[in-house]
């Protein structure tokens, strides 16, 4: 070989090397605090973990069978569901505002309201809590009052002491945080519809009820789509302001006990922590994100745009 | 057909400044009530939309009561340094992804973003007995650590990078820089409205994050603000419904400022992308 090629070939390693040395910050992190915990939270799950020295011995499906047999952890399962599926009500709470955005036009007044209305997604969790505790208290709280102005004598419902109505003050929470977000990506849906859509409608003598049905919803589904999905992954992932609520417990009576809340109650709030047990929770908790976003890219048929534009030229 | 169209606007407005009022009360009576002297021990009944005799005592009782001070610059340590950390790796790697050529590429950038799939939740029972293991539990190390990938960072910037012309770059090989040189002088300085799009969404991310932190910080005097708040609302049998909303009102205030100067980058990135953060 002459020393010409073998310059080369140093010269490309030590490029090679110089780009894999902007990488390898990144791939270290993502190597040791991602990919190996995934593998540690299979093997966890299928193992009895020593609260001291963490030591492992493989016990097959125990810990699931346990779990699948413990109430506790099936009303977990069952609330985390029920609360992911009422939190979507701020999609079309949110898509009621974009459509009164859109008609004020992109100005000055419209990036006011956007800028207002997404603000609750920014206030950090303990404070919407804190507020929203004295809000929805049993006595003197402004939601009960308010609603006594509109029935005769006293309105006393305890949203946040009774389990009949707390999932739907935490739905109400959910609500107010998240209807800025969905109003925003709907705004930018609606944005995106060419306007020669709806002129070439107007042509054609199109009733406003006819636009809508025909042209801004079957435009909107992809919109939809995105909205429902992250609404509901982080509807299922809900930690932080039901905690604050409740404790880890999920009072009142494990009403608002979702599944991250089981397996931290589990792990890190126990005097001696089951790790193998929450480990096999958190692979279910795993599964369920992952079965609800693909059942939700199936059902609402995300991903076919080709399919969604043809429909909308046969209209 | 014009004056329709206005007298259409002009309602549109109404009704959107009539629900924005709705809406935004419970931060205007969390500011009312955290002034109101009387709401220390009571409740006030009926609700009050004005204060009734107006203080600061509120804000007095929980800055005694709670280290408010020590926990807001805590959290504004950790805020910098992981979103300086996280923005930075994400630059690197996005430069790398952009204009790079190195062996397995695509393998590498599939890697990092196959990540965004898997929810935090769902390893930090392992990662928690590998810190353990590790020593690092009760000090900020497991917080920070994690900041060294930013997945939706990294694809950001190679976006954004990738749409710097090679000849820029070219100008900078000819003067005798090498990758890092071009990196530093050529392609960070062009990044400026993607830098402030991902500080602006890893300041939000890290300033409310909660349940980690809580996981990891044991020691009362390095509570980062959500927690230290959360902690002095479940310790507090008595009811003192004025420092509890003036200290709700204390550890929005930043992240809200910070919001309204930044807004354009916030609203319009998470507007394009639909991500948070």
């Amino acid at each position: 070989m002459n020393p010409k090629k073998i310059r080369l070939r140093f010269s490309t390693l030590v490029q090679q090397l110089e780009w894999y040395s902007f990488l390898l910050p990144t791939l270290v992190c993502l190597l040791m605090l991602c990919y190996l915990p995934v593998f540690q939270a299979v093997k966890y799950s299928f193992s009895s973990v020593t609260t001291t020295g963490f030591e492992t011995t493989y016990v097959g499906f125990h810990n699931y069978i346990k779990l699948l047999q413990s109430p506790r952890f099936l009303n977990a399962i069952k609330n985390t569901l029920i609360l992911g599926l009422y939190s979507l009500v701020s999609i079309p709470l949110g898509f009621l505002l974009a459509s009164a955005l859109q008609n004020l036009g992109k100005n000055k007044t419209q990036s006011f309201f956007r800028v207002m209305f997404y603000m609750p997604n920014i206030i950090t969790g303990v404070s919407v809590v804190l507020m929203f505790q004295y809000i929805l208290l049993q006595d003197g709280g402004l939601l009960n009052s308010f609603l006594s102005l509109f029935v005769k004598g006293d309105v006393h419902i305890g949203w946040l002491v009774d389990k009949h109505f707390s999932k739907i003050a935490v739905t109400f929470i959910a609500a107010w945080r998240g209807v800025g977000y969905c109003m925003l990506i709907s705004l930018a849906g609606l944005q995106a519809i060419p306007l020669e859509i709806y002129e070439s409608a107007d042509i054609d003598g199109a009733s406003k009820r006819q636009r809508l049905r025909y042209i801004t919803f079957p435009c909107m589904v992809p919109t939809f789509t995105f909205l429902i999905v992250t609404r509901m992954i982080s509807g299922l992932a809900r930690f932080d302001d039901l905690y604050m609520l409740g404790g880890t417990s999920g009072s009142p009576t494990y009403s608002l006990q979702t599944l991250i809340m089981y397996v931290y109650q589990y792990s890190f709030s126990s005097v001696s922590p089951n790790y193998g047990m929450s480990s096999a929770a958190a692979m279910i908790f795993f599964v369920v994100v992952f079965v609800t976003t693909l059942a939700n890219l199936k059902i609402t048929n995300f991903g076919n745009e080709r399919d969604h534009k043809r429909r909308l030229r046969r209209r | 057909m014009k004056r329709k169209a206005l007298i259409h606007k002009i309602l549109s407005s109404v009704i959107l400044v009539i629900i924005l009022a709705v809406f935004m009360i419970p931060v205007y009576w969390t500011f009312v009530m955290s002034f109101d002297e009387t709401v220390l021990s009571e409740i006030p009944t009926p609700p009050r939309l004005l204060p009734r005799v107006l203080s600061t005592a509120n804000y007095d009782y929980a800055f005694a009561h709670a280290d408010i001070l020590r926990y807001v610059l805590n959290t504004a340590m950790i805020t910098t340094i992981c979103t300086v950390i996280s923005v930075t790796t994400a630059l690197m790697c996005g430069y790398a992804f952009a204009k790079g050529r190195f062996f397995l590429k695509n393998f590498w950038f599939v890697f990092v973003l196959a990540v965004m799939m898997i929810p935090f939740e769902a390893i930090m029972i392992p990662l928690y007995i590998q810190y353990t293991k590790w020593g690092m539990m009760g000090t900020y190390l497991p917080i920070i650590l994690g900041y060294f990938k930013y997945p939706y960072g990294i694809f950001l910037s190679k976006q954004n990078i990738q749409a710097i012309p090679d000849s820029l770059r070219e100008a900078c090989y000819i003067d005798g820089g090498r990758e890092w040189r071009t990196f530093v002088s050529v392609i960070v300085p062009l990044c400026g409205p993607v830098i402030a799009t991902m500080c602006i969404l890893q300041i939000i991310g890290s300033w409310n994050s909660f349940l980690w932190p809580m996981i990891c910080i044991r020691d009362r005097s390095m509570y980062t603000i959500s927690i230290g708040v959360q902690m002095f609302n479940s310790s507090e049998t008595v009811q003192l419904l004025g420092p509890r909303m003036a200290l709700a009102f204390i550890s929005a205030i930043p992240i809200v400022i910070a919001y309204l100067l930044l807004q354009r980058f916030i609203v319009t990135s998470v507007a394009v992308s639909g991500i948070k953060g």
